[in-house]
């Protein structure tokens, strides 16, 4: 796959679903875009809780300026996945958007039919 | 393929080759499967942003699949290259070009066709337009359509049409007599 021109790399699709215990995707470092429903957001430590039915993700938002949260909306959040020994996983946002609106179950159709198209466009 | 603006994931976006053009104003013909593309449209968040000064802002679309950079060139009152140009058509390409720049916000969901170009030997987009786009799934539809283009359109290879295929033959059949 070709790399970007700067040292920012592309956040890769995600479901909630898809960050389980032996995900591909769950690993320290990866560039991730998730999108959930906000459940919870702590201001004094700046940190998130999206939810998908019964999958949830705690989004580190201490790099996001002049952003508001509302409890119930969706956002789409893109950063780097922290995982530390003996702690659940956090997304390192660097970028956030409110995604009310959007329409998930088209989203998560959509992303498997992306998905097949650049398996198919890579094995060329 | 080659006038039109070509809807490209930034991963099908950068499988484009590259190759030297002399009688050309652009450096660079860019092909797709062997076809020739010259502009793209693309859709994805805004990433990071670099603007310098009046010259210039260059920034970075994540369409999910990869990142695309594009410049902006925001130097139209200074640039020899509009000179010649009315002034007054001058100063509105400038002060749309700054529109734009302000537009272009880290997290904004951004529509962006322009002209494929190279730096350095890497792929970009130098802008002609941007529109930001506020409803979330205008990005969904712009993967269906990039995938269904690719597919009905784009991966299709063309053919000569039946009076091109008569007349390569006449002309053969001429050329043997």
């Amino acid at each position: 796959m070709a790399t970007c021109s700067s040292a920012i790399k592309p956040g890769i699709l995600v479901t909630l679903q898809d960050l389980h215990t032996t995900s591909p995707f769950l690993k320290n470092g990866a560039s991730l875009r998730v999108v959930g429903k906000l459940q919870d957001f702590s201001v004094e430590i700046a940190v998130a809780v999206i939810v998908d039915g019964s999958y949830n993700l705690k989004i580190d938002t201490q790099h996001l300026r002049n952003f508001s949260f509302r409890v119930g909306s969706i956002y789409q959040f893109i950063g780097e996945l922290l995982i530390k020994p003996d702690t659940e996983a956090v997304l390192q946002a660097r970028i956030g958007r409110n995604v009310d609106g959007i329409d998930l179950n088209l989203y998560y159709q959509s992303l498997q039919l992306l998905r097949r198209f650049q398996g198919e466009h890579m094995s060329d | 393929m080659e006038n039109s603006h070509v809807k490209l994931l930034a991963f099908d976006f950068h499988s484009l080759t590259q190759k030297p053009c002399s009688s050309s104003s652009d450096p660079f013909n860019f092909f797709r499967k062997g076809k020739q593309v010259s502009r793209i449209e693309t859709l994805g968040v805004v990433v990071s942003r670099d603007r310098k000064g009046d010259r210039f802002l260059k920034f970075l679309i994540d369409d999910g699949t990869e990142c695309i950079s594009c410049i902006l060139w925001l130097n139209q009152l200074d640039s020899p290259y509009f000179s010649r140009r009315n002034p007054s058509d001058v100063r509105i390409i400038a002060q749309m070009a700054k529109d734009r720049a302000t537009d272009i916000q880290l997290g904004v969901l951004a529509r962006v066709r322009g002209r494929i170009t190279s730096y350095r030997g890497a792929l970009q987009v130098t802008v002609e337009d941007v529109f930001i786009e506020r409803d979330a799934n205008a990005e969904i539809l712009h993967w269906l359509d990039c995938v269904k283009l690719a597919r009905s359109c784009y991966n299709v290879s063309t053919r000569p049409s039946p009076l091109q295929a008569l007349n390569d033959q006449s002309t053969t059949t001429v050329n043997e007599d």
